[in-house]
Parts: C-alpha cells; sequence; structure tokens
C-alpha cells in the first residue's frame, strides 16, 4: 500500500494530543497546527475539550470526518488500543511516536509484534515505533518534535537517529538547505528503509535523497531499490571503525566487518558514501541544484593563487584531474587578466573579480571542451565587492549551461551579499575550497552511477 | 562444520575454480607412483578424517624431488603423526603437484547477517594482513563486477604488471571469484571461506589452499 497517507495526508489526528506546554503531545500538536497545513488536524483526548483553541475528541472513533493519517504519541498502555480504533476508523497511515517496543528487550519486541499484527490486519501502514515524526516541508506538514519548518527544497532525508537528525534539520536551516521529506525511521517495524526508497523515487518534489544510516534489515532488496533509482542518493554510515568478526576462522572473516560491507553494499547499489554530517548535506546541496557533469575534468578561476592550489590539490587527492586549456580558451582568457598573471588553469586572475573579469572568463572555460565542471573561487578584499562576481556566474548559469559550477566565497561577513546572490541563483557555495571539491566529487560520483550501476 | 582443501576439492572444481592436480595415496608404494605421475617436485600431505591442522603434527611436507624423498617424506610423515595423535585414524597420504610460483592472491567469502554473501579479494601475504588492501562485493558477482573489485585494491598496478612483470591473469581471477560467485548462491550455508593462495600466472590460476565452514 502506498505511502502517500504518511507524507501527503489530507487529515491528520493527533492521538495524545496534551494541553500541557512541554509535552510531546502538546509539541506536536503545536507543531502541526502553526506551519501552515492546510487540512484538518484532530487533537484526540478524553480528559479535554479543546487544547489550543482546537476541538479535541475522546477517541480517534469520534471524529466527524474521514482520517488519513494519525500521530499517535500516548503512553505505551495504551498504543494498541488506539492503533486498534484508528484501524477501525479506516485510517490509513500512522506516525508511532510512542516507544517502549523492540528497542527495549523481549516484553518490548512482543508489543511491536502484536502492535504490527494489528496495523497488517487493518492493511495500515506505519512509520516507528519510536520515531520523532515526519515532515514534509511543502505541505507544511510538521509531524514531528523539530522546532522549527525546514525551508522547502528538493532534498528528502531519511534518519534513522531521531535526535541526530533532528538537530540536523535545524543545522540545514542555518545553512540555508532546502528539505522536502524528513522521516525519523524509528523501529522501521513496517515500514523501512526500502520502502521509503520506493516512495521517494517516485516523488516529484524529492531530488536528492539523504540518509542516516545505522543498519539495514532487507540488505539485498535495498540495494536492487537504490540501483533502480536515478536521483542521487547519499549516505552517511555511523560505526565505521567496528572491526571484522571477533571469533576468527578465516582472513576473510577477520577482514569483512559490517563497514567494509556496507561500502561494497553501497557502491553496488550507486549510493555516494560520505564520511561526516558536514559532507552529506554539502553533497546533496550540490546535487540539488547542479546537473551531473560529463567526466571528472575541473577548471578553476580565483582571484587569489593559494585558494586555487588548494582546491587543485583536493582535487587531485580525491581522483579529479586538472587538465590544461585549449590554446585558444588560454589567448581569449589572457585578454581580461594582467600580464603576469596565469591563464592556465588553475586560473589565477591576480586579484581581479570586476563582474566583466568573472564572467568572461568562466563563459571561456565553459565552452572549453576539455572542462567537464568548474570551481569559481573568491577570496574577499576589501578593494573587491563581493557581489559583483556572484552575479556574473549567476548571469551566465542563467543562460542554460549544462555543465555544473560550484563556488567557494571565502571570507566571512564580507561575502555575505554575494553568497545570497549564488544562492538565489542556485549556485551551490562553500566557504573552503575542500568542501566545494567534496561536493564536486558527488557530482562525478553520481554521474559514475548513472553510467555504470543505475538500471 | 570446518572443510579444508582436499574435502573441498569436488566442490571447487564443479564451479570451475582450479586446484592444484592430486593423487590419494593409501600406501608407501601408491605414494611413489602418484609422484610420478603428477612429476616433481610433489607435495605429501596427511589423509585422515581425525586431523584438521595438518602443520601442527607434522602431516604435510612441500618441494619434494625424487622416490627417495617420498619414501623418506612418507616414514617421518608416518611417524610424526602417530606420536603427535595416536589415536587418529589414517587412510594414507595425498600427493598433490607442487604449484610453481606466481602472484599470490586471495578470494575468500563471508555470510554478512544484512547483505547476505559478499566475496573479498586481495594480494596474499602482507597485502591483506598488514595493508588491509581489499575489496568486497555483494553477490551474486558477475564479470564486470568482478573486474571492478579486482582493479579497486590499491595494489592493482601490481596484478597489471608493475616495474617490466608479466600482467597476471586478470580473467583467471573472474572466473574464480564468478565461480565462487554461482557456489555461494547454491549453497546458503557456508559461512566462511578463504582460498589462500590463489596462486595466478600470466597464463591461468591454480588455487593450493582452501577453507571452509558451513552451518
Amino acid at each position: 500500500m502506498t505511502l502517500k497517507p504518511i507524507f501527503e495526508p489530507g487529515s491528520i489526528a493527533i492521538i495524545g494530543a496534551s494541553s500541557t506546554p512541554g509535552k510531546w503531545g502538546n509539541i506536536l500538536l503545536k507543531n502541526l497546527l502553526s506551519n501552515g497545513f492546510k487540512g484538518p488536524v484532530y487533537p484526540v483526548n478524553p480528559k479535554e475539550k479543546t487544547i489550543l483553541d482546537t476541538a479535541c475528541y475522546p477517541s480517534v472513533l469520534d471524529i466527524p470526518g474521514p482520517v488519513d493519517m494519525a500521530l499517535i504519541a500516548v503512553p505505551g498502555s495504551h498504543a494498541l488500543t488506539v492503533a486498534q480504533e484508528c484501524g477501525i476508523k479506516g485510517v490509513q497511515g500512522i506516525i508511532m511516536v510512542t516507544a517502549g517496543f523492540s528497542e527495549t528487550g523481549d516484553k518490548g519486541r512482543e508489543a511491536e509484534k502484536k502492535l504490527m499484527e494489528i496495523n497488517d490486519r487493518y492493511h495500515m501502514r506505519l512509520v516507528g515505533p519510536n520515531t520523532l515524526g515526519v515532515v514534509n516541508a511543502h505541505i507544511g506538514m510538521n509531524a514531528s518534535i523539530i522546532s522549527r519548518l525546514p525551508e522547502p527544497g528538493g532534498i528528502s532525508f531519511i534518519t534513522q537517529s531521531g535526535t541526530l537528525g533532528l538537530a540536523l534539520v535545524d543545522w540545514t536551516m542555518e545553512m540555508g538547505i532546502g528539505l522536502h521529506i524528513v522521516v525519523s525511521t524509528g523501529n522501521k517495524a513496517n515500514i523501512d528503509d526500502v520502502d521509503l526508497l520506493n516512495y521517494l523515487a517516485s516523488d516529484p518534489k524529492t531530488d536528492v535523497i539523504a540518509m542516516y544510516v545505522e543498519g539495514i534489515n532487507r540488505g539485498r532488496e535495498f540495494i536492487k531499490a537504490a540501483q533502480e533509482i536515478s536521483k542521487p542518493i547519499l549516505a552517511v554510515k555511523s560505526g565505521r571503525t567496528s572491526s571484522g568478526s571477533k571469533a576468527v576462522f578465516s582472513h576473510t572473516g577477520s577482514m569483512a566487518g559490517a563497514d567494509e560491507v556496507y561500502s561494497a553494499a553501497f557502491k553496488q547499489a550507486g549510493i555516494i558514501r560520505v564520511d561526516n554530517i558536514e559532507d552529506l548535506f554539502d553533497c546533496a546541496l550540490a546535487l540539488s541544484v547542479q546537473p551531473a557533469p560529463n567526466g571528472n575534468r575541473v577548471g578553476i578561476l580565483s582571484n587569489g593563487g593559494g585558494a586555487s592550489i588548494i582546491a587543485s590539490d583536493a582535487c587531485e587527492r580525491m581522483g579529479l584531474i586538472i587538465p590544461a586549456l585549449q590554446n585558444d580558451t588560454r589567448q581569449k582568457i589572457r585578454e581580461y587578466i594582467p600580464e603576469f598573471a596565469s591563464a592556465r588553469n588553475p586560473i589565477d586572475s591576480a586579484g581581479l573579480a570586476t563582474y566583466d573579469v568573472y564572467n568572461s572568463i568562466v563563459k571561456q572555460m565553459l565552452l572549453d571542451p576539455n572542462i567537464d565542471v568548474l570551481i569559481v573561487i573568491y577570496v574577499h578584499t576589501v578593494v573587491n565587492d563581493a557581489a559583483l562576481p556572484a552575479q556574473a556566474i549567476v548571469d551566465i548559469h542563467r543562460g542554460k549551461c549544462s555543465k555544473p559550477i560550484i563556488t567557494c566565497w571565502m571570507g566571512g561577513a564580507g561575502t555575505r551579499a554575494g553568497i545570497d546572490i549564488l544562492k538565489k541563483g542556485g549556485l551551490p557555495n562553500y566557504p573552503v575550497p575542500e568542501r566545494a571539491v567534496i561536493a564536486l566529487r558527488s557530482l562525478v560520483q553520481h554521474n559514475g552511477f548513472l553510467e555504470k550501476v543505475k538500471v | 562444520m570446518n572443510l579444508t582443501t582436499d574435502q573441498l576439492h569436488d566442490i571447487l572444481m564443479e564451479y570451475g575454480i582450479p586446484l592444484v592436480q592430486k593423487i590419494m595415496a593409501a600406501s608407501l608404494q601408491e605414494a611413489v607412483e602418484a609422484a610420478n605421475k603428477l612429476h616433481y617436485p610433489v607435495v605429501m600431505k596427511i589423509s585422515s578424517p581425525d586431523i584438521s591442522h595438518k602443520t601442527d603434527v607434522g602431516g604435510i611436507l612441500l618441494d619434494l624431488n625424487s622416490d627417495e624423498e617420498i619414501k623418506k617424506a612418507y616414514l617421518a610423515m608416518m611417524d610424526s603423526v602417530k606420536k603427535n595423535i595416536p589415536e587418529a585414524r589414517i587412510d594414507g597420504v595425498i600427493i598433490q603437484k607442487m604449484a610453481k610460483s606466481g602472484l599470490e592472491v586471495i578470494v575468500g567469502a563471508k555470510l554478512d547477517p544484512q547483505f547476505g554473501h559478499v566475496i573479498m579479494f586481495g594480494l596474499g601475504g602482507i597485502f591483506v594482513e598488514i595493508y588491509k588492501d581489499v575489496s568486497f562485493r555483494v553477490t551474486p558477482i558477475d564479470q564486470k563486477t568482478a573486474h571492478d573489485m579486482i582493479l579497486e585494491i590499491k595494489a592493482s598496478s601490481i596484478i597489471q604488471g608493475a616495474r617490466g612483470q608479466e600482467p597476471a591473469d586478470i580473467d583467471a581471477i573472474i572466473k574464480v571469484i564468478t565461480g565462487l560467485s554461482r557456489m555461494l548462491e547454491k549453497k546458503p550455508g557456508i559461512i566462511e571461506l578463504d582460498i589462500n593462495p590463489l596462486i595466478v600466472y600470466s597464463h591461468g590460476a591454480v588455487a593450493v589452499d582452501a577453507r571452509m565452514l558451513t552451518h
């Protein structure tokens, strides 16, 4: 059955809604009511008449209209009864925030089994239990305990750690990264990673799938599902340092730790594995706004030599190539830079960062058949206006350029105006060259997967 | 269950994984005949259902070059084994062709709880043990994927013939990896398996030792 009632419900019941500030049932209701969700939201609590000025019902069965999705945050002892009532009511999707299931031991495992029996009997789909909720930024649905609704964007985020995931969403807001779906998977008793990949694959608003993974249940189906998705998928997998099995029978047994196997599986699935959370969202940003390059040959422009050397070093370390430009490209570029400056890739404009210089050089580099992708660096100095070179790139970008461009405006507060222009123009910007190169590499990796892995 | 090279011979051959030629010999006379049939040099191994660590009890003797050496080796081996494990039942000895030296690689498999069988590839010796320079893939593995995993290791230039060496037969390694992959699909009970070393030549490859743990 489709996951649509969970991620795009028309109506929501919040069971276990509370009038006490600070309680989860209160936070969840407040978040549902205050972020622009258009459909009806029905608080359910047998002890209250209204909560937060909204009519409250004793049970989900008392709600007059249909209920697509139920967000459940009742004490553990009530969870099964409430789920049963949802089934009778004809609710199609449940987000079970209530915890105390398989994550707690044998007794909880038994309860989770019973919960699944109820769920399956009524053909419902369920996120959790033990989830911190679901967000759909495009319909203003914050069915989670995240304090703010993220800016709408093309990145959907699957997180196995509730708390970490939520902190990350806050962080993406600081970075100005737009999200679409955020889902905290919890115990994955019903909806797991495979289901979520399949849903997000056909979801038109998801351009990039980012995952925080601790473990995958259906390994082979997961690989197969990912192979069939041409959208970029990124994953950060925790537990990198865990070693192979302790009881060593064979060399292979001692070498094939879970982490090595995950790396192999991700490679076969066409999933870009990143090292940490910063890389996860840096790469997701680039992949969500820039096209895949045709190859791994990088052109670099900078108004300062140091930054361009750092960038080209990072490129070479990561298996990217800094090719020579064609002769006529070099000759044309010479017209825009001082005689002593370098017209060789990486290009150093020797301090010049005017609109015309950046606009003309970038245009020439994009035309060069030796170049697949560009990094444009601007190092802020008091004699320059950071907005001008930014505008120069954005104007080219608007001219339907098919080669990706990554930018790196360095220099803190003075670059703010430039960075805003880049962001509005759909150019992924990073504060240091290394981060820009990591993001660039993910574009190249995804292109490689499209050619080799994706079916 | 723990199985070693001799017990794995037939099954590995069935999946196209070449092992060094061997002949079972129930007596000294048969051992000499076997060695002459295989041509010297040969290796002699004790054949007993009660001995799993042959080296520890003097149950493996390498590089035997004449009938005389076979005779001496046979008597010494029987003596040593009986001293170490008096109660062991002895079927005889296995005479095995001594593999020519070549590039030693390891191909192994493990049952992963999340992803099922995975196959590992790496160069033998210090490359696997010290540098941990190995690659993995989840089965089933086709030729293209096997090729990728061979070239993925950092020392792949050694396989391709670095510093004037003749390149190793990559197709022969691919055949072993894909053959092992087919075998694992048919035998879900395999928990761990090492083919170590697989000796690779400029033409062909031959597995010298293998061990396997099954349910």
